[in-house]
């Protein structure tokens, strides 16, 4: 009793203390506004092309918080969003799910597509083709100006897609980034955008922008080869008249292939050819 | 006293003041809704007053009244976040004033706000890449298209833009809005003069006893200009940013003329002057004119004193200059077309006061398969006039050559360069004055009679 004498005043307090909080509100229902906006033709598309198929889910309405403020940007044409997502099935996701299986897409990939409808042009008179955040969420410029009759408009909106995936790629299995390194060591330049592009490959670069870092480095060199045919791969080559620079070329395409084998057990040509007979559907259908 | 009663004193009077703490948690509520219902509130109050409009709203736009003029919007908003839309904003040459449909959406943030979710005229404002002015670069004409609700105001519905803070305002639209908004393509294009307008551009103002003349500069992309006073050391100056109307401009900011604003300028189809109306005779008019508005010396290069200098067009650094007026490029082509297939005038070299006391129009022409390659020539031999009055030079028609040298004979005028040749050979004379081109050093040949303009290469 003398622990109950000692420690009364305590109890009395803790009872209290309870019963003082007894009658607080409980939580009711949200009231934030969580219903459903009306689906279009176009939303309803999207959710069973992407969404349901492979959880990836494609945002052309304009939402501030998804695009960098400061730049000039604005959303797309409603009319343009089908025709570029389907070329981004067909020539990106067909081509991945046929050589590397049905679930490699699902899998591996972005989880957001952002659409911008015009140019994110920088001040020093550079384009910015895409982003990838993450390796969460791809933003895809100029898809008011993409024309599916043109290979080099499809090609280079192509370009981005694969060239950021490849980034992807890279975040859930790293390249030979010490071999990759060892290659063109000096090339690499924050001011690639002055570089002409025939400078470049004779160093052993096959784009400008390949010269920022090895990452890009990598993606480029994947994307170029992923973008062209064989002939088209074969007369950048052969356009190069440094013979280092060449075989360097050639040496980072080997790791590139080798890369593809050894992490997700894909045949890199084969999915070039694939990448370039879906291109041709698009281009002539 | 025990340590126990001090512990029990002071439990006690924690427990009380645990109590007295919680007696009074009510505020005084300010609002009679949380912020959640008012910011609801404010959404559906913000959607239901821009549908109620039945001819929708339109709103003139100006970006920034410091460095663009205004574009006109009519909007007409539809259920389920539909809305038709045209503007006059003109794209290239094209001012498109047709409607079309896009979506909207009452998005919440840090208050309710009208965003134009897809892609329609309004987002032209907002092009990265297409820029009116080089200090605009990659900001295109600093539109927005996320506008903040701040409320309403005698019917009319103010917003705050995104990006920049301006307030923009929709007035309620009216059937005649949507049918005159494409009569403002007419005016548009009249203020921006056309391939045979005349080059010059004054405003004169008139105080009611004295008119004033001022160089006008007008940037028609940016809808934007500046008048400076040709008044000998006066510093006068104004700009105005015009936004278009049926009938004329109306500038965001005032010209003003003895005390009075004036911002109206209507257009006169006679005359195809702009002009502001004020009281008690005082007006402000834009006129084209052929007369520079600064005369230079620098035909003085062109005389015999100055030696042998000579200037070219080049197809492959000058053509691209503004300063090339739609009339040289228009006889260019047509001069070209006539040269014969696959040919192309690679240049128009004037050579001035050669060692043999000549001088001469060289025509360059290539052909389109190897453009660097010469594959013909023709001199056109003239001497020089000039007037010190006047400040212009006069090309004296010679003879035609198909080779530059003392012997050789004269060949028949080539029939296909007359018409462009005659506005180099005009009686009247031209005006030689230096211009701005990053570079090289480059200069003008005006005509004084015509809209012919073209930039030259100084090879001196």
């Amino acid at each position: 009793m003398k622990i109950v004498k000692t420690y009364k005043a305590a109890l009395i307090a803790g009872v209290l203390l309870l019963a003082s909080c007894a009658h607080e509100d409980q939580p009711t229902e949200s009231r934030l506004d969580f219903s459903v906006p009306t689906k279009t033709d176009l939303d309803k598309w999207i959710s069973t092309s992407f969404l349901d198929l492979y959880n990836i889910n494609v945002y052309y309405e304009w939402d501030q918080n998804t695009v960098d403020n400061t730049r000039y940007l604005f959303p797309p044409k409603v009319e343009k969003v089908q025709p570029a997502m389907e070329v981004v099935k067909k020539i990106w996701i067909d081509s991945y799910t046929t050589i590397g299986g049905v679930n490699f897409v699902k899998k591996i990939a972005p989880r957001e597509f952002v659409l911008v409808g015009g140019v994110n042009l920088n001040t020093n008179g550079t384009l910015t083709l895409g982003l990838a955040e993450g390796g969460q969420r791809i933003t895809l410029f100029q898809v008011d100006n993409l024309n599916k009759k043109s290979r080099a408009n499809v090609t280079q909106f192509i370009h981005t897609i694969q060239h950021e995936y490849v980034h992807i790629l890279n975040q859930t299995k790293p390249f030979d980034e010490q071999a990759w390194s060892k290659l063109t060591p000096v090339g690499y330049t924050s001011t690639w955008y002055t570089e002409p592009i025939a400078t470049s490959r004779n160093l052993g670069f096959v784009t400008s922008y390949a010269r920022l870092n090895i990452y890009e480095d990598f993606a480029e060199t994947a994307a170029a080869i992923l973008t062209s045919s064989k002939a088209e791969y074969d007369a950048i080559l052969a356009s190069v008249t440094d013979a280092t620079a060449k075989a360097n070329i050639k040496a980072k395409e080997a790791l590139v292939v080798k890369y593809y084998k050894d992490a997700f057990n894909i045949d890199f040509y084969a999915l070039r050819d694939q990448a370039q007979k879906n291109t041709d559907a698009v281009v002539n259908n | 006293m025990k340590a126990i009663y001090i512990y029990k004193y002071l439990i006690i009077s924690f427990i009380a003041l645990l109590l007295v703490s919680c007696t009074s948690t009510e505020v005084d509520a300010k609002f009679d809704q949380n912020a959640t219902e008012r910011l609801s509130a404010r959404q559906k109050e913000l959607n239901d007053v821009l549908l109620s409009s039945a001819e929708g709203w339109k709103a003139v736009y100006y970006t920034d009244s410091t460095q663009l003029g205004g574009w006109t919007h009519l909007f007409k908003f539809l259920p389920e976040g539909k809305v038709d839309m045209a503007s006059d904003f003109t794209l290239g040459t094209d001012t498109d004033t047709k409607t079309y449909r896009s979506q909207y959406e009452i998005q919440a943030g840090s208050t309710a706000s009208l965003v134009f979710t897809t892609g329609n005229r309004i987002h032209l404002l907002s092009d990265a890449n297409n820029y009116p002015t080089s200090a605009l670069k990659a900001k295109g004409y600093l539109g927005d298209f996320q506008f903040f609700y701040y409320g309403q105001k005698n019917g009319d519905i103010i917003f705050r833009t995104n990006r920049n803070g301006h307030f923009l305002r929709f007035v309620k639209a009216t059937a005649q809005d949507w049918t005159d908004l494409p009569k403002n393509t007419a005016i548009i294009q009249s203020l921006k003069g056309n391939a045979a307008s005349p080059l010059f551009r004054v405003m004169e103002t008139n105080d009611g006893a004295v008119t004033h003349q001022f160089d006008f500069d007008y940037n028609p992309n940016a809808r934007f200009g500046t008048a400076t006073s040709l008044d000998l050391g006066s510093q006068e100056a104004y700009d105005v940013a015009f936004a278009f109307t049926p009938t004329g401009v109306v500038s965001k900011l005032p010209v003003v003329v003895k005390g009075q604003k004036l911002t109206n300028f209507l257009y006169d189809s006679a005359t195809t002057n702009f002009i502001a109306t004020g009281t008690n005779g005082v007006s402000a008019t834009i006129k084209f004119r052929n007369e520079p508005t600064r005369l230079t010396e620098d035909y003085k290069l062109l005389m015999p004193q100055s030696g042998n200098n000579v200037y070219a067009y080049i197809y492959s650094t000058t053509k691209s200059e503004s300063a090339n007026s739609a009339l040289f490029l228009t006889l260019l082509a047509n001069a070209e077309a006539g040269a014969g297939t696959g040919l192309f005038i690679n240049r128009i070299q004037p050579w001035f006061n050669n060692a043999d006391g000549t001088s001469y129009i060289e025509y360059r022409f290539s052909t389109v398969a190897n453009p660097t390659v010469v594959a013909a020539r023709v001199y056109h031999y003239f001497t020089i006039k000039t007037d010190a009055t006047a400040k212009t030079v006069t090309l004296q028609p010679g003879v035609w050559k198909s080779t530059a040298t003392a012997a050789s004979p004269a060949i028949v005028a080539p029939s296909f360069l007359k018409t462009l040749d005659d506005q180099f050979m005009n009686p009247n004379g031209l005006y030689f004055a230096r211009v701005q081109v990053s570079g090289y050093t480059g200069y003008t040949l005006t005509s004084t009679t015509t809209p012919f303009r073209l930039v030259l290469y100084s090879f001196q």
